[in-house]
């Protein structure tokens, strides 16, 4: 059984922090490969994070809190 | 299927293999970059979106044997040499199972098993080695080829220039293969030259040049199957340039606005796999379900190396120091140098002959003991014989293509060795002047000190560099005098030999050649043509053995090079003062027999550094530094240096000899502290 943390993601060169905007994928769940699983908001645009493998989804990160790139924000359990 | 309707189309068995290729890449690629956009793995990556048709066309073109020298964005030509997925995704994810077990990272995958020699993240680099491989290939007619990769923008900076030329004039067996992705960075290819191709610049230096469009896998195989042929027969090199562009920012994450909107808009539409596979069914050559097979197995591969990485470990603590030299005992103040005992040249002859002279017969010993060392520089061929003499008669001797005279080109002779020496040869080039390294340091500090490490030991890179510093024979002035030896041993991975003694000059040069890593010897022009004692024969001087040249209580010299000569001078006058100095020439400086040194500075409670080297931020506040650390509470006085002055070696006679240090200077400031 694997353990996948999954960080803020760095999408720009520039890119320090971001904000969690809202979760598509609750707690508990089993998500796909591909599925939308949060929104993040950047300096420029809000992208829909998409769940990079398959497994038991866990929320870390809280809606409305910004972070800084590389914090812990979901896991995924396989 | 494909012969009458398509003239040009390749058979289908080539054709479904390049698509194949092609979409092992696109998983790669696409899976990284999913992986990042996820937070999943975190580092800077370099898509190759839009270039995957170009070494997927030449995979089939190539052998097992034949060797790749790529670049950061260099993915699609790893994949398609056949280096294993696990290991590409290993190593980007920093994983022991990475080609460098995670020492070499995304941007410096090697993996000589698939013959990828080399991947820099320094734009132009790779030319200049690929030479080198396929110079070794040539000397020991293995029948390789070369392919080296390089971006367009990679095409204005001086090393294309130098390696273009050389190649073209050895007839070496590479092909320069140009991916002209239209952007180097942010600058668009028309920002950057007013040449209307890279491939169009051939000519001025002798070889056959052709651009070909690299989004067409028949196109591409077609021209590099002429080309690659071309280098196998011993005709020579080619410059391929594959125009094939840029779909998406320089590298993940990074901006597209400076891209010519409305065209990236229209290569986006039509990008290569989606061509070559719409042309593949037009063809008759596959099916579409054929097709979402290959598509299916890529992605499986892919998925089963992801899995394989993220289960792997990342590299232990003990790794850190393993893999800067062959022997991690080499490593300063790591390990002790576990060198062989000095030789015991008690029953040799001796001869009288100048260092220049023990350096001509070190060099004819390691070309008659060895036939993988061979010789390269400018001038070095007879009659010329170099311009310090060094290697008069070597090439009369052993031939002009193991005693090899160079253009003036310091990045193609550095990187020449670097490569002939990845492909096991033990070259000795030469840098006429220490001062002229500086214009190849990207190869010596960047590549030859480096690649071990980067590639987690899978590659070497024995060479010895053979430099004379000119430093205080009178008038050489600023830019022919300096001694660089610091440069070099605050790079991990070179090691640095100074000797001072013509004896001491042929030993260490034996050991140094015969060492597996990269070695810098700087020869003191001072004590070149001196007459000394010289035993005869094969000897060699281990690299890490200081000598102890006097014994004394009082103080002591710590030098190396043409200083050594002076400390010895100032410890004889110091004695008439009554002060017993003991001298150590240190010999080499990387590896570094520390031991001796404590050893000595316990006993004297006092200690002198001297180079000739400008003393601030020279190696002498290392070592003080070093001892200060090691012996504080038994030091009797602070530790000093003396080096040159912190002013550019000046040329008139009254301000050189305040520049330079010299015996009487040494002693006074042993006299400070002995007195
Ligand atoms: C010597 C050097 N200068 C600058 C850089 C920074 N840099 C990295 S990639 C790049 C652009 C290179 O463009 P090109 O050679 O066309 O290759 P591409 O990135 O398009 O594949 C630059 C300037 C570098 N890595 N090395």
């Amino acid at each position: 059984m694997a353990k996948i943390m999954l960080k803020l993601p760095k999408l720009a060169v520039s890119m320090q922090e971001g904000t969690l905007r809202e979760w598509f994928v609750e707690s508990g769940t089993q998500v796909t490969l591909g599925q939308p699983i949060y929104a993040l908001e950047t300096e420029k645009t809000t992208v829909e994070v998409e769940s990079p493998f398959e497994g038991t989804f866990t929320c870390i990160g809280e809606v409305g809190q910004t972070y800084k790139v590389g914090d812990p924000i979901a896991e995924i359990v396989q | 299927m494909s012969d009458q309707a398509f003239p040009n189309a390749l058979p289908q068995v080539t054709a479904l293999s390049i698509y194949k290729t092609m979409i092992r890449i696109e998983a790669c690629d696409q899976r990284i970059q999913q992986l990042l956009a996820a937070g999943a793995l975190q580092f800077q990556y370099y898509p190759c979106g839009g270039q995957e048709a170009i070494p997927a066309s030449i995979a089939p073109l190539l052998n097992e044997g034949d060797q790749v020298v790529t670049t950061y964005r260099g993915v699609h030509d790893i994949v398609a040499k056949g280096t294993p997925m696990a290991e590409i995704i290993g190593e980007m994810m920093g994983k022991v199972n990475g080609t460098s077990k995670g020492k070499g990272g995304a941007m410096h995958l090697s993996d000589p098993n698939a013959g990828v020699m080399v991947t820099t993240g320094i734009v132009g680099a790779g030319m200049p080695i690929a030479n080198g491989l396929a110079l070794a290939a040539k000397l020991k007619g293995t029948g390789r080829v070369v392919v080296v990769n390089f971006g367009e923008g990679a095409s204005n900076i001086g090393a294309f220039n130098e390696s273009i030329n050389m190649a073209a004039l050895w007839d070496l067996p590479v092909v320069f293969l140009c991916q002209n992705n239209a952007y180097a960075e942010y600058t668009s290819f028309a920002d950057s030259t007013r040449s209307k191709s890279i491939a169009g610049r051939a000519a001025g230096y002798g070889l056959v040049g052709e651009t070909v469009d690299g989004t067409d896998p028949d196109a591409i195989h077609s021209a590099a199957k002429v080309a690659i042929e071309r280098a196998r027969s011993g005709k020579g090199p080619t410059l391929l340039e594959c125009n094939a562009y840029r779909l998406q920012g320089h590298s993940f994450g990074s901006e597209e606005d400076h891209m010519d909107q409305e065209e990236l808009a229209e290569a986006r539409a039509n990008p290569p796999i989606a061509k070559f596979r719409a042309a593949l069914i037009d063809r008759g050559d596959a099916t579409a379900a054929d097709l979402d097979a290959i598509e299916a197995d890529a992605k499986a591969e892919v998925e089963d190396a992801v899995e394989q990485s993220m289960a792997a470990d990342m590299p232990s603590e003990d790794e850190l120091y393993i893999d800067v030299f062959a022997n991690t005992a080499d490593v300063p103040y790591v390990g002790t140098p576990d060198n062989k005992a000095e030789p015991d040249l008690s029953d040799r002859e001796v001869q009288t002959i100048t260092m220049c002279q023990a350096i001509t017969e070190a060099l004819d010993l390691a070309l008659e003991k060895d036939p993988d060392v061979f010789l390269l520089g400018e001038d070095i061929a007879d009659p010329a014989g170099g311009v310090t003499k060094a290697t008069v008669g070597l090439s009369t001797k052993h031939g002009e293509d193991r005693v090899r005279a160079t253009p003036i080109s310091e990045q193609a002779i550095i990187g020449a060795a670097i490569g002939a020496s990845l492909s096991g040869m033990k070259p000795v080039p030469e840098i006429m002047i220490n001062d002229f390294t500086m214009v190849c340091m990207d190869q010596i500090a960047n590549h030859a000190a480096k690649l071990r490490y980067m590639s987690g030991g899978r590659t070497s890179v024995p060479i010895t560099i053979r430099t004379v510093t000119a430093g205080n024979i009178g008038n050489f002035a600023a830019q022919h005098s300096q001694s660089l030896e610091a440069f070099f041993t605050h790079t991990p991975g070179i090691k640095v030999v100074a000797p001072s003694t013509a004896a001491d000059a042929k030993g260490l040069l034996l050991a140094a050649i015969a060492d597996p890593d990269p070695v810098m010897v700087i020869e003191p022009m001072r004590c070149y043509y001196v007459p000394a004692e010289v035993p005869e024969g094969y000897y060699e001087i281990p690299l890490g053995k200081a000598a102890v040249r006097r014994e004394g209580k009082d103080v002591t010299l710590i030098s190396y090079g043409w200083a050594a000569v002076e400390a010895a001078a100032a410890a004889e006058a110091l004695a008439e003062d009554g002060i017993e100095a003991e001298v150590i020439d240190l010999r080499s400086l990387v590896p570094l027999d520390l031991s001796t040194c404590l050893e000595s500075v316990k006993k004297t409670g006092r200690c002198v550094i001297a180079h000739a080297a400008v003393e601030f931020g020279g190696f002498g506040a290392e070592l003080a530094a070093k001892l200060s650390e090691e012996l504080h509470g038994e030091l009797k006085a602070p530790i000093k240096r003396i080096g040159g002055s912190y002013t550019p070696v000046p040329f008139t006679p009254s301000l050189e000899s305040l520049h330079f240090l010299n015996a009487d200077k040494i002693k006074n400031v042993a006299s400070q502290i002995a007195g």
